[in-house]
């Protein structure tokens, strides 16, 4: 089918027009019961500033980031793992990474501006991306949220060189959405982020365990299993960290507690008796492998890999209540 | 262009190497062990299938489904057997949807998308949708 000229040009007009009008930006109701009641102005001192050089905008919002939480480390010392010269920037996963190997949780935020104001007011620094130029001519930047006026309707950043800069809500709005309202916090993993879900936080801290920081994984487990005694990942996952490390004992000490409060569970069985073979209750441990195989028999077999060595015999061996 | 070319290579072969070690280090000593994440993604589908089901309890949602003439069992069935990735992509598409338009005209939109690409054999996501060729 042949498109007449004047049709592609009335639909691309049509489409930027309709582009063109945003609505305007709005702060979250504060009046409503439910929502969170935020003051006029927050603005937190406390948050070192790093001017950048040039496109450098990645390092220098790490460091303000990880210096905010009592890190000690400056751009340029961050460029060489965040800094893609080829590229002239940095890109968000290497940011990521970067806040993970210092140990600290990175968690994203939900695209609110609500959750972005929620933690600035609640004294966590928030690392955003803009778009500072269009959807189709991108021009990436970061930036740290570190405060905002809602009388002057302003968001206070520290970007590129400008030390707590004002930025009109509008704008900020309009460059945050282009780049999908992306924020994420980075704080010690013994600090809950003020917005945190169960599942999302979770998620933060097995992230942490898979980049083998087990010291910071382990502490955001155990902050979640006080948090949400109901999250079966957060028991599993401390079981999970203390395997890594070949402390049968503490991971069955662990998996134990998941049976115990979630029985139901066949993976929380299935690591049971590893944990256990591996401490040397081999009744126990098959005992519980059969478990996890009555609980769900398409992804268990109910057999402990014969392989493994038994590292010597215990007397200490729990005893155990399946629940079928 | 020979130069991205070779740099490419290099971000590859890094992507790689730190895919396989996340990998190695997720399933700790022996395969059967099952990890943190695995878990946290099971229940994360578990928690956006059933979110699925209460829209199709929806009086308008059902009204719809009835007039294009499938049955609800159907698509509960159909939704049971989506795989994680295709009800977090569902969720993402809910969540970024216009505010006002609703979660009814989302999820017809989703239903009518694959139902109608079933319809002309572009897709075979509904197996009891006898397509038109």
């Amino acid at each position: 089918m042949i498109v007449p000229q004047w049709a592609t040009v009335s639909i691309l007009l049509v489409v930027v027009v309709l582009a063109g009008c945003a609505s305007t930006p709005q702060w979250p109701e504060s009046r409503q019961p439910d929502a969170v009641g935020f003051k006029e102005r927050h603005l937190l001192t406390e948050v070192p500033f790093y001017p950048q050089e040039k496109y450098q905008c990645g390092p220098a919002a790490l460091a303000t980031m990880l210096n905010s939480q009592g890190h000690d480390t400056d751009p340029d010392a961050l460029v060489e793992k965040v800094y893609l010269p080829e590229r002239q920037g940095s890109l968000k996963v290497e940011l990521v990474a970067a806040a993970r190997s210092h140990q600290l949780l990175v968690y994203p935020l939900e695209p609110e501006l609500k959750d972005l104001l929620t933690e600035v007011a609640a004294g966590n620094p928030v690392l955003v991306m803009q778009n500072l130029g269009f959807g189709w001519w991108p021009q990436w930047h970061f930036a740290v949220v570190m405060g905002f006026d809602q009388t002057k309707n302003v968001v206070i950043l520290h970007t590129d060189t400008r030390k707590a800069h004002e930025q009109s809500l509008r704008i900020f709005l309009a460059t945050w959405q282009r780049a999908d309202q992306w924020a994420a916090v980075m704080l010690p993993p013994d600090r809950l982020p003020a917005t945190a879900k169960p599942l999302k936080y979770l998620t933060a801290a097995s992230d942490l365990e898979s980049t083998g920081q087990l010291d910071a994984a382990r502490t955001a487990y155990s902050i979640a299993a006080k948090t949400w005694p109901d999250q079966p990942a957060a028991w599993l996952g401390l079981g999970n960290v203390a395997y890594q490390r070949s402390d049968w004992q503490a991971a069955a000490k662990q998996y134990s507690m998941m049976v115990e409060r979630f029985p139901d569970m066949a993976a929380g069985w299935n690591n049971l008796a590893h944990a256990l073979k591996k401490q040397g209750c081999d009744i126990e441990a098959s005992a519980a492998a059969e478990c996890a195989y009555q609980l769900d028999d398409t992804r268990f077999s109910g057999m402990i890999d014969a392989k493994q060595d038994t590292e010597r015999k215990s007397r200490q061996c729990p005893q155990l209540q399946c629940p079928l | 262009m020979q130069s991205i070319r070779s740099y490419l290579r290099q971000v590859s072969i890094v992507m790689a190497f730190a895919m396989m070690m996340t990998t190695l280090w997720a399933v700790p000593a022996s395969a059967a062990m099952v990890g943190t994440g695995e878990v946290l993604s099971e229940q994360r589908a578990d928690i956006d299938r059933a979110s699925l089901m209460t829209m199709l309890e929806k009086q308008e949602v059902k009204d719809v489904l009835a007039s294009m003439g499938v049955s609800e069992a159907e698509v509960e069935n159909r939704i049971q057997s989506l795989t994680p990735a295709e009800l977090a992509d569902f969720e993402q598409q809910l969540a970024t949807a216009p505010t006002g338009e609703g979660v009814v005209g989302v999820i017809v939109l989703f239903l009518v998308i694959f139902i109608v690409t079933d319809l002309l054999c572009a897709t075979n996501i509904y197996p009891f949708i006898n397509c038109i060729r």
